[in-house]
């Protein structure tokens, strides 16, 4: 059997209307309880993702050139080709690349240690405090494992969202993108970050040149932090552990134990 | 005669705050171990599975500080490196291949020992702040916690390593030594041969 391609859900801010059929959805879906929890001034539902809520319209607003922008994003778990997350989870099997490119918890392995949420650049998984474990959008793998489309693309109303191949989104992606930069949008573009391999979840950006105008970071890197525990820290503390038990043993083995002086 | 002479190594009290803090690094290190890795993570079956070692090798680590508290009261004056300390540390190499001529003659705790104390402290520190910090993530500002996840496991390598080396010294590489940590007692021949300026000490008393 041949490898299945890559799913990816592409998000079009620039036909986002900030209806919040998605987020609901996502609560549907999930069997969580839509929370309203407001944020001062904003339309938006809640400050920051939390652990029974994974899809959150980002409401920004700011003035450029005398214009007022008002940007909408829906922010979740990117689905990085390369997660920072299962970089510095220690459970195997707690996080999981599934053949299709989602980035699954399995929470009967996980053990609620948080690496995760600090290895991730996106700043997405939450800690529960009634499970003690974590969770985050799982991008509907158990819908797209029977074919359907996730929850949140079913309920979007003017198609800024849409499901399919990675590869054919990312060239939709692109065509939309080209599509803004002849209307006028000069710095239109597609969001998907190389910094992680790139992303299952992708954006068109109007302004693609300030993703942070979106609540997107600009170029978000697995924290060098942690790569460098996973990395060179784990083959000197490798080095350090065996050789430490390989040197005192032939320590011994050569010079012996140290004998009482019989002078006195 | 004098190898039946016995003189008092560690008290009572030293020797049970030494094998408290024992006790709980093992624990610490050996489920420190299971999350340094996946691949060791088999080592958090032996201690209760992922869950339980996540929820207590952080006790077992504040348990080690405040008996290493305790333990550094005890020790940290004799533990001063002196200028005869300095010139064994620079001789370390002939202490280790047995070549003695010359080496300074060591008090109770030779300049090994005092290293190893100090260092051990130090790591003792940085990771229990580090490890407060990887406790509790969601309370924890972003840039601490990226800083805990690597200062962590570094200082736990730096640590671990030390005890490696101190353990073969305790047992295998100084005979007698273990017995005067059990016991508390030692022949005064091992005393005058491993810690002579320390043996002289105690004899004038």
């Amino acid at each position: 059997m041949s490898k299945p391609p890559a799913v990816a859900k592409l998000i079009d801010t620039s036909s986002c209307i900030g209806c919040k059929a998605c987020e609901v959805a996502c609560q549907e879906w999930n069997d969580q309880e839509f929370i309203v929890g407001g944020v001062g001034g904003s339309y938006q539902t809640l400050p920051d993702l939390a652990h029974n809520f994974w899809n959150l319209i980002k409401f920004h607003e700011e003035e450029r050139d005398g214009r007022m922008n008002w940007h909408m994003a829906k922010y979740q778990c990117m689905h990085c080709v390369d997660p920072g997350c299962l970089r510095a989870c220690p459970a195997p099997g707690a996080i999981v690349i599934l053949d299709n490119g989602i980035v699954d918890f399995n929470h009967e392995n996980c053990i609620g240690c948080g690496y995760c949420i600090t290895g991730c650049p996106f700043d997405v998984p939450r800690l529960s405090p009634k499970t003690n474990k974590v969770y985050k959008c799982t991008l509907c793998s158990d819908r797209v494992a029977v074919s359907l489309e996730p929850a949140c693309i079913k309920a979007c109303p003017t198609n800024c969202l849409s499901f399919g191949s990675r590869a054919d989104l990312l060239g939709r992606a692109e065509r939309r993108a080209e599509q803004l930069r002849s209307d006028g949008f000069q710095n239109a573009g597609v969001y998907n970050p190389s910094g992680v391999g790139g992303t299952n979840v992708i954006y068109v950006l109007a302004q693609a040149d300030r993703p942070e105008a979106y609540g997107l970071p600009k170029d978000p890197r697995i924290p060098w932090t942690v790569a460098l525990w996973k990395g060179p820290l784990k083959w000197l503390g490798n080095l350090v552990l065996i050789g430490g038990i390989l040197g005192t043993f032939f320590h011994y083995v050569r010079y012996g134990p140290r004998r009482v002086k019989n002078a006195e | 005669m004098l190898s039946e002479e016995r003189i008092d190594r560690f008290t009572f009290q030293e020797r049970a705050v030494h094998w408290l803090a024992a006790l709980s690094f093992l624990y610490a290190a050996f489920t420190g171990l299971a999350l340094w890795s996946p691949r060791l993570f088999w080592l958090s079956a032996v201690f209760g599975g992922g869950e339980t070692i996540r929820a207590w090798h952080p006790w077992g680590g504040l348990i080690l500080a405040v008996v290493l508290g305790w333990m550094f009261r005890n020790w940290a004056a004799q533990m001063k490196l002196d200028g005869d300390d300095r010139i064994w540390l620079k001789n370390a190499h002939r202490y280790a291949t047995h070549d003695e001529e010359g080496l300074p003659e060591a008090s109770r705790f030779n300049a090994g020992q005092k290293m190893l104390f100090w260092v051990q402290s130090i790591c003792a520190i940085i990771l229990f702040s580090s490890g407060t910090v990887l406790w509790f993530p969601e309370a924890m500002p972003r840039s601490l916690r990226l800083a805990a996840i690597l200062i962590h496991p570094a200082a736990a390598v730096v640590s671990i390593g030390g005890i490696i080396v101190h353990i073969y010294m305790g047992t295998a590489a100084v005979p007698e030594a273990f017995r005067g940590m059990i016991q508390g007692q030692v022949r005064g021949a091992w005393a005058a041969s491993h810690h002579p300026k320390w043996y002289r000490e105690v004899r004038k008393r």
